[in-house]
């Protein structure tokens, strides 16, 4: 579905991600991991189009640089971490922008009923229509990144990038979420990389696990593996299952 | 109150306030009149007898040809500060910033040293060579922004805006102390005024304005796009390179023929966008016609206070606009707030 080959990008002269190699599968949920600054956001969005870059990044055998911003957004989504909220959109409208590519352009942009269905079911299943007409800069941080989940599900990708998306939410709601993406990968022709800190939940709902290391790419494997792998606690400087051991037994 | 109907009501008092600018001066009209003026002068529909040709003649080449100027320009430069505020993410942000406003002092201050005028153009020589060197102060701005930033964000459009903004401003000094005879002149230009202004002028701004207008309508889905950001605008489908290009285009262009016609006056292009949202919500498709209209609304009144009310002499209408302005925004903004 997904294809990385000695992929080099970064900002301005300087190269972030280093010959970066990858392949992603259809129905996989991908964790990409690794310490704070070695790349990982990066590679979202050279990932989503956002940056240029060396190397092939192929989308079901398309060439990514050279796809058009509608047909990109039509396949890719990305869910960056929470940014600043200037103006009062609706909640409402603020989860209907994210049909902007499905809509007719013109001076009246008609919002179709397929529109409005998509959209009240993906607020109802983040737990926000209730709030539907509520401003967006008056939401609590986590309402805002369920928020902006509703919005990237209702763009309909066959690919969703999240760039830590659980950062802002309660545990229930991170369950919730992690939850909707494995139901929403079933269905054919669908993948999600997501950048994930905690390794729970990775190790619970992940398939594939990715550890980037300065910009590139460390182990590739079955999440399972991944997660355990020793050189998961040289490249944190910290011995992760024993961590992981001794918390589990404080709850025992 | 829904959003259509909100529209309609800033229609009708658009209209009204119109008719006041035009009913009041240093000979009071009464408003049947000025309807049965405008309408004879639209419509084709007969006189009454007692409305005298003066009375006429003053409520529609004089007053009514300088409101629909001053409502014209406001509306150009709320709409315009409303493009700004979104597309460079910015509440303070407006084409004022990006150095229209100094641009185009410059280019009027360098044809009234020069007293250079194309015969072609006649006294617009001096609107002309003010749009085009706001124009041109914002093309450079823009382009260097481009050329140093390839992500095109909107705090390097501010800072390259405002770098060009204090150059051609220091160049403006020079010419002012080197030609200290037309010194004067220049800083009344640059007051802004709607004195001595007949249809002529309007009929060149109103094309201007409109076309404006239905450019922004036509992007105001991307505009509330781009409110999110540039990246996230991207990945939900805008090419937003060319978008922003082609918003900041128009928003200068709108100020740009504002500033040309009638001076700088500021505070309208910030104000009008705040005010609206309050009211109207963000999204713009509502928020760019109704901000054009209050603009325009609130250009007409302020160019009316300041043409009466130390009559027959006149104040700047830049000054009123800040006057009235600052107090009634600070009323609506921090009254929603708390």
């Amino acid at each position: 579905m997904l294809q990385l080959n000695h992929l080099n990008c970064g900002y301005d002269t300087e190269d972030v991600i280093r010959d970066v190699s990858l392949q992603i599968e259809a129905g996989k949920i991908v964790c990409l991991f690794g310490p704070n600054g070695c790349g990982k956001t990066t590679l979202l969005k050279a990932i989503a189009g956002l940056l240029p870059y060396r190397g092939t990044i192929r989308f079901a055998g398309v060439e990514v640089a050279k796809m058009k911003r509608r047909d990109l957004a039509a396949n890719i989504a990305l869910m960056s971490q929470v940014s600043d909220t200037y103006f009062d959109y609706s909640v409402y409208d603020t989860v209907l922008l994210g049909r902007y590519l499905y809509g007719s352009k013109g001076f009246f942009p008609h919002t179709s009923k397929a529109d409005e269905e998509i959209v009240r079911q993906c607020l109802e299943e983040v737990d926000l229509w209730q709030v539907k007409d509520q401003p967006i800069t008056e939401l609590s941080g986590g309402q805002l990144q369920r928020v902006f989940l509703a919005r990237t599900f209702v763009q309909e990708p066959r690919l969703i990038l999240l760039d830590e998306p659980t950062n802002h939410l309660d545990l229930k709601y991170q369950l919730e979420l992690i939850e909707r993406l494995r139901t929403w990968c079933q269905r054919p022709g669908r993948a999600v990389i997501g950048v994930l800190h905690d390794l729970n939940l990775a190790l619970q709902f992940a398939d594939q696990a990715v550890l980037l290391q300065a910009g590139s790419v460390a182990l590739d494997g079955e999440a399972k593996e991944v997660l355990q792998n020793p050189m998961v606690t040289e490249v944190f400087g910290i011995d992760i299952k024993s961590y992981m051991q001794k918390s589990l037994l404080k709850w025992q | 109150m829904q959003n259509g109907l909100k529209l309609l009501t800033m229609l009708i008092l658009s209209f009204l306030c119109l008719c006041l600018a035009a009913c009041i001066g240093s000979v009071a009209v009464p408003v049947s009149q000025v309807i049965k003026i405008v309408a004879n002068r639209l419509l084709g529909l007969p006189l009454s007898e007692n409305i005298s040709a003066l009375n006429a003649t003053v409520v529609w080449n004089l007053r009514m040809a300088r409101a629909c100027l001053a409502f014209l320009a406001g509306a150009a430069l709320a709409a315009s500060g409303t493009v700004m505020q979104s597309v460079l993410r910015n509440p303070l942000a407006s084409s004022y910033t990006m150095g229209v406003s100094s641009g185009a002092s410059l280019g009027a201050a360098i044809i009234i040293i020069s007293g250079f005028s194309l015969p072609i153009l006649g006294r617009f020589t001096l609107p002309a060579a003010g749009l085009l060197a706001g124009l041109l102060t914002v093309f450079l701005a823009v382009s260097l922004a481009a050329k140093v930033d390839k992500g095109f964000s909107g705090n390097t459009i501010i800072l390259t805006g405002m770098v060009f903004s204090l150059f051609v401003n220091a160049l403006l000094t020079l010419i002012a102390y080197f030609f200290q005879s037309h010194t004067r002149n220049i800083l009344l230009w640059q007051m802004g005024t709607f004195a001595l202004k007949d249809w002529s002028y309007v009929y060149l701004l109103f094309p201007i304005v409109m076309i404006g207008l239905i450019l922004l309508l036509y992007h105001s889905r991307e505009l509330d796009l781009l409110t999110f950001g540039e990246e996230q605008a991207a990945v939900m489908g805008v090419e937003t390179t060319k978008v922003k290009w082609r918003l900041l285009s128009v928003a200068a262009a709108l100020t740009g023929s504002a500033v040309a016609f009638c001076g700088v006056i500021g505070f309208i292009d910030l104000i009008a966008p705040h005010v609206v949202r309050r009211w109207c919500g963000a999204s713009h498709r509502w928020v760019v016609p109704v901000s054009a209209l209050f603009g325009g609304c609130f250009m007409v009144l302020a160019d009316m206070v300041a043409r009466t009310i130390i009559s027959p002499s006149e104040l700047p209408v830049g000054a009123i606009t800040a006057l009235i302005g600052a107090p009634f925004f600070a009323y609506i903004y921090f009254k929603r707030r708390k």
